[in-house]
């Protein structure tokens, strides 16, 4: 290091030896700057460029020669749009350092292998002075116009943006200007300026708000599929009364249809109802009567049918009614009276020839003794066991062939079964003819006592043989 | 409150390049040093 006074070389003593100059508060003197110069760079590091000029000046006029301090301030200037400014700085950086000073000529460089960037930079400036005499005339809206021009060129100039939005602010276009300070505080963060206006437009926006809510409180907005309907209080009232009256006439009108509906489709409609199921109950009873003819119909069928099949079922065939006949004939001349009355009853007459009846009639007649003996005796068997049906059955055939079998005792019989099987008038009918064949004996006593008193308590064993 | 023309009398206008070299020459760019050395230069010659 060399003395600032006599320039003779110092190293690291405090005083030089040679003209005896305070070496240490030139050394503090340009330590100090480049503390400044190193705030600076943390500053313009940041963004915050207006506080990196600041740092950067104050470096320089602690020390003018500390070259790197003012490089990066002409940097800065460039940085803000003040390209006279930053090469001005550069220039002074390449004068007072023409020697190892090579960011200031490269700087320089590109500002001269770039004519145009230069007459831009002047004609930028120019309108921006321009617009600034606008305004101290009073023609803000000229000066707004030239300063549009100015940052349409040169988008970083920080005044040309302050200066536009501080017209902004003053036509209380608060929006407007906050968008230009936004933009310009991520240039320079920190610039004073730019945040005393950025609380300026909130307090103003913040302002207007408050005044706004309350007109838009007489304001009422919806959406209309994409569109945003913006209607007066008043009007929005308006439409929802028609809505509202709109709403009462389709009420109205389901009530009214609710009614024509109940008063005269129901009723048309019962009665539909109640004919259709007149018309069905009769077409019911027609098909009932039609069922009932046609069951009919076919119930005589089948009784026909069974009757015939009866008739055939009795029929015996003609052979076997002839076998039958010759066993009977052939055991009565054996003298076996008793089988001979059973084959003869398997004989079916009809089928048989003339000369076949004969004979049967002639055998028959021979052995009906017998066969009522048989009939009166299973008869008799059954009474005793009160099956009177089968006694009915046996009896009546001995009363058919003989009425006065056993001096009228099958027919009292036959009439006191029909008696204890509840048939009174058959029972009656027999008894009647009891007392008249037999007035006198037991049998016509006991059946005008029944006819007469109609006792029933005479029983079978009383009256038995 | 923003008062507009009392803010409006901040702005000055830009230095135009026809003005830079003029703007340099004006500079004043003394510094502490020299200041030191003007000081140190009166001390020298007051002791002389």
């Amino acid at each position: 290091m060399q003395c600032f006074m006599c320039g003779a070389e110092v190293g690291n003593s405090k005083v030089c030896f040679n003209c005896g100059a305070d070496i240490l508060l030139y050394k503090q003197i340009i330590y100090t700057s480049y503390v400044f110069y190193n705030q600076g760079l943390e500053k313009a590091k940041v963004k915050d460029i207006s506080g990196a000029i600041e740092a950067l000046k104050s470096s320089l006029q602690y020390y003018k020669y500390n070259t790197t301090a003012r490089n990066l301030l002409g940097l800065c200037y460039y940085q803000v749009g003040e390209t006279v400014r930053a090469i001005n700085e550069w220039v002074l950086s390449k004068n007072l350092q023409e020697e190892n000073n090579p960011n200031a000529d490269r700087y320089l460089a590109e500002i001269e292998n770039n004519p145009g960037l230069l007459s831009k930079a002047n004609s930028t400036i120019k309108k921006y002075n321009q617009a600034i005499e606008y305004c101290k005339a009073g023609s803000r809206d000229l000066a707004m116009i030239q300063l549009k021009k100015v940052i349409s060129q040169n988008p970083n100039l920080i005044k040309a943006n302050q200066l536009l939005a501080l017209l902004y602010i003053q036509d209380k276009k608060y929006a407007d200007a906050r968008k230009i300070l936004s933009a310009i505080s991520k240039i320079d963060s920190n610039n004073t300026t730019t945040i005393r206006y950025i609380h300026e437009v909130k307090e103003r926006l913040k302002a207007e708000n408050t005044g706004r809510r309350k007109k838009r409180n007489d304001v009422v907005t919806f959406a209309d599929g994409n569109d945003t309907v913006i209607m007066s209080e008043h009007s929005f009232r308006s439409m929802l009364d028609n809505s509202k009256a709109s709403f009462m006439n389709i009420l109205m009108g389901l009530v009214v249809g609710l009614l024509i509906c109940f008063f005269l489709v129901v009723p048309t409609v019962k009665e539909n109802m109640t004919s259709g199921n007149t018309e069905t109950v009769l077409a019911l009873d027609q098909e009932l009567a039609t069922a009932k003819s046609d069951n009919k119909k076919l119930q005589n069928e089948i009784d026909d049918l069974q009757e015939s099949l009866n008739a055939y079922d009795n029929k015996q065939d003609i052979p076997t009614s002839y076998e039958n006949l010759m066993a009977a004939q052939n055991l009565y001349a054996d003298g076996d009276a008793q089988g001979a009355s059973e084959y003869i009853q398997l004989v079916s007459k009809d089928v048989l020839g003339e000369a076949g009846k004969a004979t049967y009639d002639s055998l028959y007649a021979e052995l009906s003794p017998t066969i009522i003996e048989g009939y009166y005796n299973d008869g008799n068997t059954f009474y005793t066991e009160e099956n009177y049906d089968s006694a009915i059955a046996n009896f009546q055939t001995v009363v058919d062939i003989d009425e006065s079998y056993q001096d009228g005792a099958a027919l009292f019989l036959l009439g006191d079964s029909y008696r204890l099987t509840g048939d009174t008038e058959a029972a009656l009918e027999c008894f009647e003819k009891v007392v008249e064949l037999y007035p006198k004996n037991k049998w016509g006593k006991q059946a005008a006592v029944y006819i007469a008193a109609d006792d029933t308590e005479l029983s079978a064993a009383d009256v038995g043989e | 409150m923003i008062d507009f023309e009392e803010e409006l009398k901040k702005y000055e206008p830009a230095i135009e390049v026809e003005q830079a070299e003029a703007d340099i020459k004006a500079r004043d760019l003394t510094d502490l040093t020299d200041l030191l050395y003007n000081m140190t230069v009166q001390q020298n010659n007051g002791t002389k």
